[in-house]
């Protein structure tokens, strides 16, 4: 086991290496000049010229290469093109508000998704079974963004109950910080409530059809015990499953969010550095970012056979 | 990051800018949001008024030569850095070299430059070897970069490099520990700087700032701003969408009024070295047929106060605009004309790239509309939507469009630009030392030079006429029009001004 | 096991259908037992008819800007109003359904074919499995929206990039999906023993395979389908989509939600077809799941 653990953790080396490469050289390929941003309107080609060496942007590809792998190695994510600040502060500055939000937003979405799942699938056919089904339909299929507008109108500007944007981080208040997030929270989780909700009652159903649910029922165990302890503990794996690769969806999802009630989160960071081709941004980033993922789907791998020990590995 | 104490709060102007403050150095990166933070926190030796005038600012007295050539400044008493240094005539100096370095007006103040030095701790002495009479108003611009001064060691990093250190000379500090570029930029009031006497006038007279510190929050929606407004998240919004303005104005704690009188002057540019630009002929057909009301509405909305159509170079309002020349924009839009003329340049249907950038709304939809016109005139449209970073990198090249060049592109102009020839990039047609299009006009040179040489407003008012005429011969390049653009603020916020760029001082609020 | 013959009670056991009258045809028995089946299909039947009509339905061109009318609410002349350049918002919706649609299904089709292919040789060339997955564990940490910027950066924003920058993010699900059948189906002995009796692979595939994996893919094809419009809408929204030039859903929900507090109705037309659309597919997808194999709930 521990074997496998590390085996798998060693492996993600390799991949990140490939993963630094392609991110390198796909931008080394894109067109678009920050040193032609950054000089501005006004600038003639021998300013842009002298900015693009000023910034070293004008050595070869190889020369440029390793020294970033020599950069990363010691732990260094270099220098924003733009702000003359250490990406990783950058990075640090955005990763409260990110996470933040992420966290809430997942914490929220698991916690009435599978309950509203499990009474899906356990009254199937019913009333609640269709509206539930009605809810996850308006999760699924209206884009965050109009989400989060009518949200934000309604909740914000006409009720006055939360604000209509911004963050303030944990140690200024509690509720000051939770307040900021319950709309983006909601805006965004409405699609992962969707998704997990979905999977949670097809699988429940799926294990309730079971012969020995019947025997459970027969034995006179109360409904709830079958419900929580024996039928959802077995479609865990699919519902653990759906809720992992829905965190990939979240952090996608959290550029929106963070744009429109202007949290001032990693999403947003990323999308403004690829707008304006600071390089050493989007490189830490998407590099930081595929190992989160790599780690997390590394962490769901492991908790299967907890779940369910019929898996092994 | 440290807690702001409810008092602080109440004085806490929060200001939502034009668009992200990703660097803070105005020599080095020359965007308008740079130049609007940097006034903040750094003085000038002199500024324009609004009559556009040089009025001392940081220099209490200054001396020129009588054959115009030597210049000898000094300064005024207790001017000192947010580090509490005295301002000193060497910091004055290495500011000044790092700007010539960088501004098309210093640059030539710099060829005719015979040395810069200082004489002592106050005074300092600039010595040219031909008269450059625009001196002051050169040092007192508000186009970028402006002429800031900070102190020597910062000066002295090279113009093509970012400064890292940000200590001021003006009213404001910059607090660093609570910069999130991209996202949030503060400002406290420097206890130590010492405003002048007289009122403020743009950049002019006594920067009295009358809050505590200024929060600037980017937010890059605008309906997220305009609710933020309205809900008194923030009290100063620099740039609402036209759109959004009449629900603005309904509310009745929100005041709205014009931002800058200067406004800005939409254009496109062709490219003057491939086909079918490169021939005049085709250039003109393009003028003829298009309609700068269309322009106008799609990028600015049907609010006709805020737009209005400009058969010039020059910016509506200012001294020199003149509408000599332009009746090609006057006259009825005849698209049949147009066609023909077309035809006569010898147009065989070639491509026509047009580069749009998706991520500037003006630009996105003057770009649309041409895109249309050059649909109606019969032409084949290769619309590039692209962003604005690869529009940046794509105008530069010379190469035929099909190889990575271009044949149109849309952007615009602050009124400010506009006004004469002395900053007005666009409008020189030196050929491959010209802007992006690289127009070849020896006409238009020579007028510009001439109006460098003109002494007295009724001279620069007749060159700048026959300037006019020339660049629209020549389609230098097509102005679609001059726009206005609204500010709006909470109505607890007092002292706001029009002007090029928002002015913090004399702005107060009340709790 | 037992779940193949009984059918999950889902919406289609409500009490809705009449036990009077033994429905007759095949057509009507599926109707009837998997209403949400026939329902997601019937309205994907309309808005592609509505799509496919879509120069007959009272439209205008969609493209040409007539700025004097900008921002009309809707009205006799103007169905659903005007956009910010004056278009009419009736006609670029309708027209929008083509390339919405369009957008949906070449993913779903795109993603399904790579998937497929990449789960299959992961699932049966086992040295290759491991490096695969861990390849598509980093393709699913870059976001679409990342991809579909960097494509847009390469070239320039078109129909063509946001499809494949979508399928590309949407490829490993399936991937994983079909590993995941490969897997299980390797366990069986009747596998085992048609390998050793020397059927050749490609006989393996499609007499045991493809029939154990065309429902799962099926049922993921049409949910990739409706998260590819919606994700088509975010991409407008961040700027790297389809240029309006070419109406979508997106693009015109996107243009006009800076003017959504006082033009609701230019986010409100699109927003309601697109909802309607994805809704459609999901039923279709939900349906299909219920009546194709119900084992294949949860497996991803």
């Amino acid at each position: 086991m521990i074997v496998y653990v590390l085996g798998r953790i060693a492996a993600t080396i390799p991949v990140m290496a490939v993963v630094g490469l392609v991110v390198f050289s796909l931008l080394y390929v894109l067109p678009g000049d920050p040193a032609a941003l950054i000089a501005g309107d006004q600038a003639n080609p021998e300013a842009i010229a002298h900015i693009r060496h000023g910034l070293g942007l004008d050595r070869p590809f190889l020369l440029r290469l390793t020294e970033w792998f020599w950069q990363i190695l010691h732990g260094d994510l270099g220098t924003s093109i733009f702000t003359n600040l250490p990406v990783s502060t950058m990075i640090g500055q955005r990763l409260g508000p990110t996470l933040s939000l992420l966290a809430v937003t997942f914490v929220f979405a698991v916690i009435v998704a599978i309950p509203i799942g499990v009474v899906a699938a356990w009254r199937a056919g019913s009333w609640i079974d269709r509206a539930v089904m009605a809810l996850n339909v308006i999760g699924f299929s209206v884009p965050a963004f109009i989400l989060g507008y009518l949200l934000a109108y309604v909740f914000a500007l006409q009720l006055g109950w939360f604000p209509v944007q911004g963050y303030t981080p944990l140690d200024q208040g509690f509720w000051s910080w939770l307040g900021h997030l319950v709309l983006p929270a909601v805006a965004l989780g409405s699609l992962q409530i969707a998704l997990i909700a979905r999977v949670t009652r097809a699988a429940m159903l799926d294990i309730l059809q079971q012969d020995y649910v019947r025997a459970a029922r027969a034995k006179g165990l109360p409904e709830s015990t079958i419900l929580f302890v024996h039928v959802l503990k077995n479609a865990s794996v699919p519902i653990a499953t759906v809720v992992a690769s829905g965190i990939a969806v979240l952090i996608g999802g959290a550029v929106v969010t963070e744009t429109v009630f202007a949290i001032p989160g990693i999403g947003r960071l990323t999308v403004d550095a690829i707008l304006r081709r600071d390089y050493p941004t989007i490189q830490g980033v998407v590099l930081l970012g595929s190992f989160a993922c790599i780690l997390i789907n590394l962490l769901v791998d492991l908790l299967y056979p907890l779940l369910d020990p019929r898996i092994r590995r | 990051m440290p807690a702001v104490s409810i008092g602080a709060a109440a004085n806490t102007l929060r200001f939502v800018p034009q668009s992200n403050l990703a660097n803070f150095d105005p020599i080095w990166g020359t965007q308008y949001v740079v130049r609007n933070a940097s006034a903040l926190v750094w003085d000038t030796l002199y500024g324009v008024d609004d009559k556009l005038q040089p009025q001392r600012q940081m220099v209490a007295s200054e001396d020129v030569s009588a054959d115009g050539l030597t210049w000898t400044f000094q300064l005024r008493d207790g001017l000192r850095f947010h580090d509490g240094e005295p301002v000193l005539a060497r910091d004055v100096v290495a500011s000044l070299k790092r700007w010539c370095a960088r501004d098309s007006m210093g640059l030539m103040i710099r060829a005719l430059s015979a040395e810069i030095g200082a004489v002592d701790d106050r005074r300092f002495r600039w010595v040219l070897r031909k008269p450059f009479p625009k001196l002051l108003f050169a040092l007192a611009k508000t186009t970028t970069p402006c002429a800031f001064i900070m102190p020597e060691r910062i000066a002295a990093t090279d113009p093509f490099k970012q400064i890292s250190e940000y200590v001021g000379s003006g009213p404001m500090r910059f607090v660093r520990d609570e910069w999130d570029p991209g996202a949030r930029a503060v400002f406290e009031r420097s206890a130590g700087y010492v405003p002048r006497q007289e009122p403020p006038s743009w950049l002019a007279g006594g920067k009295q700032m009358l809050v505590d510190r200024i929060e600037w929050i980017v937010m890059s929606e605008p309906a997220t701003a305009a609710a933020a407004l309205q809900n008194g998240e923030v009290d100063w919004w620099e740039s609402p969408i036209s759109d959004l303005v009449p629900l603005l104005r309904s509310k009745s704690d929100l005041v709205v009024d014009i931002a800058d009188p200067l406004g800005r002057v939409g254009s496109f540019r062709m490219n003057h070295l491939h086909p079918p630009f490169n021939d005049v002929r085709a250039r003109r057909a393009v003028l003829m047929a298009m309609s700068q009301d269309d322009y106008m509405r799609a990028a600015v909305g049907n609010d006709e106060r805020l737009w209005k159509p400009m058969a010039s170079f020059f910016t509506p309002g200012s001294p020199l605009y003149t509408e000599e020349g332009g009746e090609i924009l006057k006259a009825p839009r005849d698209v049949d004309a147009a066609k023909r003329l077309l035809a006569d340049s010898n147009y065989c249907g070639e491509p026509v790239t047009c580069l749009v950038a998706q991520d500037q709304p003006e630009v996105k939809a003057m770009g649309e509309i041409t895109a249309d016109l050059l649909k109606r005139l019969g032409m084949n449209v290769d619309y590039a939507a692209v962003d604005w970073g690869t529009v940046g990198a794509r105008r530069a090249q010379k190469a035929p469009p099909a190889q990575g060049g271009w044949n149109m592109f849309h952007t615009y102009h602050g009124g400010d630009d506009c006004t004469t020839p002395a900053n007005y990039i666009a409008l020189r047609a030196n050929g491959d030392g010209a802007w992006f299009g690289w127009p070849d006009s020896p006409a238009v040179e020579t007028e510009i030079a001439h109006w460098f040489d003109a002494k007295t407003l009724e001279e620069q008012r007749v060159v700048a006429g026959r300037l006019n005429r020339a660049a629209f011969d020549d389609v230098v390049f097509a102005p679609t029009g001059f726009f206005l653009a609204y500010q709006a603020w909470r109505k607890t916020i007092s002292g706001v001004a029009k002007g090029p760029l928002p002015f913090f001082w004399g702005v107060s609020k009340s709790t | 096991m037992s779940a193949a013959s009984t059918p999950a009670p889902g919406i289609a056991a409500a009490p809705v259908a009449s036990e009077t009258q033994q429905p007759k045809s095949g057509l009507s028995r599926i109707v009837h037992r998997y209403p949400p089946l026939a329902l997601g299909a019937t309205l994907l039947a309309v808005l592609m008819a509505i799509a496919a009509l879509a120069p007959l339905l009272g439209t205008v061109d969609p493209s040409v800007p007539s700025p004097i009318n900008r921002t009309l609410p809707p009205s006799a002349s103007f169905w659903f109003g005007t956009d910010m350049l004056g278009r009419d918002l009736y006609s670029r919706v309708i027209y929008g359904a083509r390339v919405s649609l369009t957008v949906g299904l070449s993913v779903a089709l795109l993603a399904s074919l790579f998937g497929s292919i990449i789960g299959f040789v992961s699932g049966s060339v086992r040295w290759s499995d491991a490096f695969i997955m861990r390849v598509m564990d980093g393709l699913m940490a870059i976001p679409p929206v990342l991809l579909a910027i960097a494509f847009m950066t390469l070239t320039r924003a078109s129909i063509a990039n946001v499809i494949l920058a979508i399928a590309i993010a949407e490829t490993p699900s399936v991937a994983r999906l079909v590993r995941a059948t490969v897997l299980s189906l390797r366990e069986q002995p009747y596998i085992d023993a048609a390998i050793v009796a020397g059927t050749p692979p490609a006989m393996i595939i499609w007499r045991h395979l493809l029939p154990n994996a065309v429902a799962p893919i099926a049922v993921q094809a049409t949910y990739i389908c409706a998260a590819a419009m919606i994700i088509e809408a975010v991409l407008s929204f961040i700027g790297a989509g389809i240029p309006s030039v070419i109406p979508s859903w997106g693009n015109i929900m996107a243009d006009g939600r800076a003017l959504w507090q006082v033009k609701p109705y230019i986010i409100f037309f699109p927003a309601l077809f697109l909802s309607v659309t994805v809704l459609s597919v999901n039923l279709l997808g939900d349906g299909l799941r219920d009546a194709l194999d119900p084992r294949a709930t949860g497996t991803l």
